[in-house]
């Protein structure tokens, strides 16, 4: 029996590796809800930094600062990633390789020189006109770019997995560009739409390198805040914000598991 | 009536060509915009001169070269050297564990029922969609002095006392290592889906030991994927800011924080743009490297990136 002592031993292996990704994750979580600033001794349960949370302005309005920045960004890459997976499918038989190095480029980028580059670029364009203050504007352009190309490979593998014979029924019918784009390409991809949205929102939330060097003093997203904080060595209500973060990414986890099991033909995505 | 069908030809190039600008012009212009042109203004700052006050002006010089190559006030010195090697090394380490720890999970996941494996390959993934600065905080807590894993390596003698196994070379490993394991999981998996498993049953029918069969049969049929998997752990590994800047000391610095420190602390933006060039033709030479390796392993296939 090697074979089932294999398989027994991966099986063990699994948990150990397992225990290995969430143990830092579970580390913040069980200190959030420690009654003393420790992260070595956890003394007994209280609920006392999540209040400290919700008194805390500036974490407020960094959360604040986050969804807005999040939300717009997504929306706006969206649209144009959108319109770019479908051009690219219909013309998919020219010759677009400038296209497709120009769409992967921002996610080879290092992300040190992206931000670094957006930085001084809009750093030079406000000198030159005023324009592009640091703050939450350029950072959702600076978004909106490096969310393009995610939105325009899911939408465009959604398209290659349509039937092709469905848009030329479209087209018998007469229907007019527009009402062809609304009554039947954007009911076909709308699985790849929304996973292709929440696929953007997620990519800002997790941004801090480009977020942090396109920021201005006032637009401090949540990354940010808790980047300070671990430099300054204040981090009391850090673990409490960060579970509330680890929360909701394993609500969108499961949420995103169910959509899949409804839908089992979706082609599986992620980054 | 040649003449109208050879109008009507033309006129549906040209609208197939409207189309083409309408649908891909906008999102491509954005790109340029926001991040072409930056990056090339980018480029031409490292051929700038630092100002007194740390912006970028004139005269054109090469100062900024000069300097990334060592050479200061006090001649020359192989700190800059050192960083990118440190960085090169780290993410080879980085990347060959990556591999190491990935490669059975990958293989375990396709042994399992097929209604486990969405959920598996989701518990893979969920911690990486944390944010980074939050996943490093909390190896920044385990790894803390007086935790129960820096006890342990004091009382292995592997650390002196009194001392956390944070800031150290060690510390930044892990953390790049625990950062981009899903990333080389999930193309992994995919290759191992697709496995063609009569060429293991040929090898075993032909007497091969399993070590030789596993090398014939079954590791080159994953290679594209595990190639497509290194692609995208070491080129952000390579560039990795926040690990080595919360979990490594100036010791184990790497480029990406030689280049941010040029614009946070220490401002001299031509020499940063220098560095910030130096790290991206380190980036592209790495991902040209490993497509050839991958064309040529996967049989002309393509890897993706």
């Amino acid at each position: 029996m090697k074979r089932g002592a294999l398989k027994r031993a991966l099986g063990i292996y699994w948990w150990v590796l397992l225990f290995f990704l969430y143990l830092p994750l579970a580390v913040v979580v069980l200190f959030s809800f420690n009654s003393i600033n420790s992260a070595a001794i956890f003394e007994s349960f209280s609920l006392r930094w999540y209040y400290r949370l919700l008194a805390n302005d500036q974490i407020m309005s960094a959360l604040w600062h986050s969804i807005v920045l999040a939300m717009s960004s997504s929306v706006i890459a969206v649209l144009l990633g959108t319109l770019i997976g479908y051009g690219l499918y219909r013309h998919r038989r020219r010759g677009l390789g400038w296209l497709i190095v120009l769409i992967y480029l921002p996610i080879v980028m290092p992300d040190i020189v992206f931000g670094i580059a957006d930085m001084t670029f809009f750093v030079r364009i406000n000198a030159l006109t005023g324009w592009l203050a640091p703050g939450l504007g350029p950072m959702i352009l600076s978004h909106v770019t490096f969310e393009i190309p995610f939105v325009a490979l899911i939408v465009y593998s959604r398209f290659v997995g349509l039937d092709p014979t469905l848009f030329d029924a479209a087209k018998d019918l007469y229907a007019s560009p527009v009402k062809r784009a609304w009554h039947f390409i954007v009911p076909a991809i709308k699985p790849a739409l929304i996973s292709a949205f929440f696929l953007s929102f997620t990519l800002s939330i997790d941004d801090f390198v480009i977020s942090f060097f396109t920021s201005g003093p006032e637009s401090s997203t949540l990354p940010i805040y808790i980047w300070g904080a671990i430099r300054k060595g204040v981090t009391p209500e850090i673990n409490a914000i960060a579970t509330l973060m680890i929360a909701a990414v394993i609500v969108a986890a499961i949420i995103s598991l169910l959509v899949t099991r409804r839908r089992p033909q979706t082609p599986p995505e992620g980054r | 009536m040649p003449p109208s069908f050879e109008v009507s030809r033309r006129s549906l190039k040209w609208r197939e060509t409207r189309h083409l600008l309408l649908t891909t012009a906008p999102g491509a212009l954005w790109i340029v915009i926001f991040l072409v042109l930056p990056s090339l203004y980018l480029v031409s700052m490292a051929f700038m001169t630092n100002g007194p006050y740390g912006q970028p002006g004139m005269p054109l010089s090469l100062d900024a070269f000069r300097q990334l190559a060592g050479f200061g006030f006090l001649g020359w010195s192989p700190g800059n050297l050192y960083t990118l090697l440190r960085s090169i090394w780290q993410t080879i380490v980085a990347t060959g564990l990556v591999v190491v720890l990935s490669y059975p999970i990958a293989y375990y996941i396709t042994t399992c029922r097929a209604s486990l494996r969405p959920i598996m390959l989701l518990a893979v993934v969920v911690p990486s969609w944390t944010n980074q600065v939050i996943r490093t905080f909390g190896w920044m807590n385990l790894l803390a002095p007086e935790t129960p894993l820096s006890d342990a390596a004091q009382f292995l003698g592997l650390i002196p006392e009194h001392m956390g196994l944070f800031p150290s070379s060690f510390a930044v490993t892990l953390g790049l290592v625990y950062n981009f394991l899903p990333f080389m999981v999930l193309p992994l998996y995919a290759a191992f889906e697709k496995l063609d498993t009569t060429l293991i049953e040929a090898a075993i029918d032909l007497y091969a030991s399993p070590m030789r069969a596993f090398w014939a049969a079954v590791f080159p049929q994953t290679l594209p994927g595990l190639l497509a998997g290194v692609v995208l752990v070491a080129v952000p590994a390579f560039g990795m800011y926040v690990v080595p800047e919360l979990l490594g000391g100036g010791r184990s610095m790497m480029i990406g924080n030689l280049v941010a420190g040029q614009f946070t602390g220490a401002s001299n933006w031509p020499y940063g743009a220098a560095a910030a060039l130096l790290m991206l033709a380190a980036t592209l030479i790495g991902i040209f490297l490993l497509r050839r390796l991958g064309k040529r392993a996967g049989g002309g296939e393509e890897v993706v990136i």
